[in-house]
């Protein structure tokens, strides 16, 4: 039965992706056939996309964006994972007072964060672009928390720690290797989540002066904007290639596993 | 594990203290230490600073010209914004998040997931550019649509004014709907349109007193996030308005690249302050409407 009305057609599902379809690419193709003209011959080439790529800044600034979103990823899943693990075993007086730390940054507008980051921190820490994987994983942070808590909620989490506990594992080594393996479907999911976020910055980047990989397209588009066209392309392709790997590596049954 | 065993004896006070501080909290610390010091110490800074006049004493003064001509301007268009764009990205979204959830296959719900965590997450040069290639003077939409004699350009519409950045704006606020309402209609059990069906409603009635007073909150909370959303964008109002449509955010980034001056220092972080409140005004509802609506969605 299920299966059957999976397959059948389906008119107002097909008109909703036909319609979201339409707003979606249309913008998107338009501006990729710009990024494929080649003025000087009047024809379509990938001249544009060649210029980029061969541009030095261009690896400067992708490898510079994506070790920010690495090492966002990094403090996600060293302190964040970990320390959710510990709040949902020990029942901590200290649990309700993180869940709504976490979801403040929701309430914060980036650009008064933006504001705030700027007259607050030390030299030490504003001279360092290590500050914005830091400043990324707060922005993340409502989004993490809330993924990596559906995780948590949904295995029984107590039973699988006093399980690896009592066979002689270490705290470090349960949730290495037994708790994220079994809540790796909202572990990857917060990854993803995390690391595009991070990709995709620009605000708190700008307002802050740092230059990554969004903010250096603005700057070319100042003197190739078919050029920019190209590189905004890639900056929409790259990071939802990179999520379609992750959350193609995540087994089914973890993502539904609350249905 | 060593406080465990410590817990069995009859430790003195202070060691009580101790064990109950290393139990109870030092766990957390490097969490706490992370969200005190990057998020908690600049917005408590950014609010004490709001109140200093330019020879750091108290003041209001901040405030008071925060809400005065040109930044009031900017904060009804930040929040016309916000609110039109919510609105009209609101109900189409729902819908579409809808027909997605309850009729498309478990692959094409996982690849619009993804797709709509991208597209939410767009803005600044590279969508401004998608805009211009589709409605700009030379866009493809906007010769098409002269062709069928609407000729856009006519009159004071451009991407930059109100309405085209309004348009723009939905290009992210869709997937956002998209995605935060989809949870809400993933938990409405088939078993109680069944339910509703066995006992004689038609799928009319179950709508009426069953499925929209269910969604009926989400939907609000999630128009009150899309409102947060639209009213503090920045990136993509940077990209499309050169100084002709006076928005918040936008002010607020002039006071701090200092290509603006005000005879008041502080003027950009009492606007930020404002924001905050604004914002908060949004956010704090949603938050609340889905902690309660969190109790009948668990499974």
């Amino acid at each position: 039965m299920a299966k059957a009305l999976r397959i059948k057609f389906q008119p107002p599902l097909a008109i909703t992706l036909l319609i979201l379809g339409f707003f979606v690419f249309l913008p998107m193709l338009s501006a990729f056939e710009y990024s494929i003209r080649t003025p000087l011959t009047g024809g379509y080439g990938w001249t544009h996309y060649i210029w980029a790529v061969t541009e030095e800044d261009f690896l400067h600034y992708i490898l510079r964006s994506m070790w920010l979103a690495g090492v966002t990823v990094l403090i996600t899943l060293f302190v964040l994972v970990p320390t959710m693990t510990w709040l949902h075993l020990s029942n901590s007086k200290v649990r309700g007072l993180i869940d709504g730390l976490s979801l403040l940054p929701l309430v914060i507008p980036v650009v008064a964060f933006a504001v705030g980051a700027q007259i607050s921190f030390p030299e030490f820490v504003q001279n360092t672009v290590l500050e914005l994987p830091f400043l990324y994983f707060v922005l993340a942070l409502p989004y993490a928390y809330r993924s990596l808590d559906i995780g948590l909620n949904s295995i029984p989490l107590k039973t699988i720690t006093e399980a690896a506990r009592s066979a002689g594992a270490n705290w470090l080594r349960t949730i290495t290797s037994v708790i994220i393996p079994v809540i790796r479907g909202s572990v990857m999911a917060t990854i993803a989540l995390t690391f595009a976020l991070s990709l995709g910055e620009y605000t708190l980047t700008v307002l802050l002066h740092w230059d990554t990989f969004p903010t250096w397209v603005t700057y070319v588009a100042q003197d190739n904007i078919l050029g920019a066209i190209a590189i905004s392309m890639m900056s929409l392709i790259i990071p939802f290639l990179i999520l379609t790997v992750i959350t193609l590596f995540v087994p089914e049954r973890t993502i539904q596993g609350r249905k | 594990m060593t406080s465990q065993v410590i817990e069995g004896g009859a430790p003195s006070r202070g060691r009580a203290f101790l064990t109950s501080f290393m139990k109870n909290i030092l766990p957390a610390a490097p969490l706490l230490l992370i969200v005190g010091f990057f998020f908690l110490f600049p917005i408590t800074r950014l609010i004490y600073v709001s109140f200093l006049s330019n020879d750091n004493t108290f003041t209001i003064d901040n405030f008071k010209t925060a809400i005065q001509e040109p930044y009031r301007t900017g904060f009804i268009n930040s929040i016309k914004i916000g609110v039109f764009s919510a609105a009209i990205a609101a109900f189409p979204g729902a819908l579409a998040a809808y027909f997605i959830e309850t009729r498309g296959s478990s692959k094409l719900r996982r690849t619009i997931a993804v797709m709509s965590g991208v597209l939410a997450n767009t803005g600044g040069v590279p969508l401004a550019f998608m805009f211009y290639a589709a409605l700009g003077i030379q866009g493809y939409l906007t010769k098409a649509l002269k062709y069928l004699g609407w000729d856009l350009y006519s009159g004071t519409f451009s991407l930059g004014s109100f309405v085209g950045l309004l348009i723009v704006y939905l290009y992210f606020q869709l997937p956002l709907m998209v995605i935060v309402f989809s949870p809400a209609i993933v938990s409405l059990r088939r078993e109680w349109s069944e339910a509703a069906r066995n006992l004689g409603a038609s799928q009319f009635n179950y709508w009426i007193r069953i499925g929209i007073p269910l969604l009926f909150p989400s939907f609000i909370a999630s128009f009150l996030l899309l409102f947060a959303s639209g009213f503090s964008a920045y990136a993509t109002a940077n990209a499309l308005t050169v100084g002709n449509l006076p928005l918040t955010p936008l002010q607020i980034g002039g006071l701090l690249d200092g290509n603006v001056s005000a005879a008041q220092l502080n003027l950009g972080k009492a606007l930020g302050v404002v924001m905050i409140v604004i914002s908060a005004c949004a956010v704090i509802p949603y938050l609340a409407i889905q902690r309660r609506s969190a109790k009948w969605q668990k499974r």
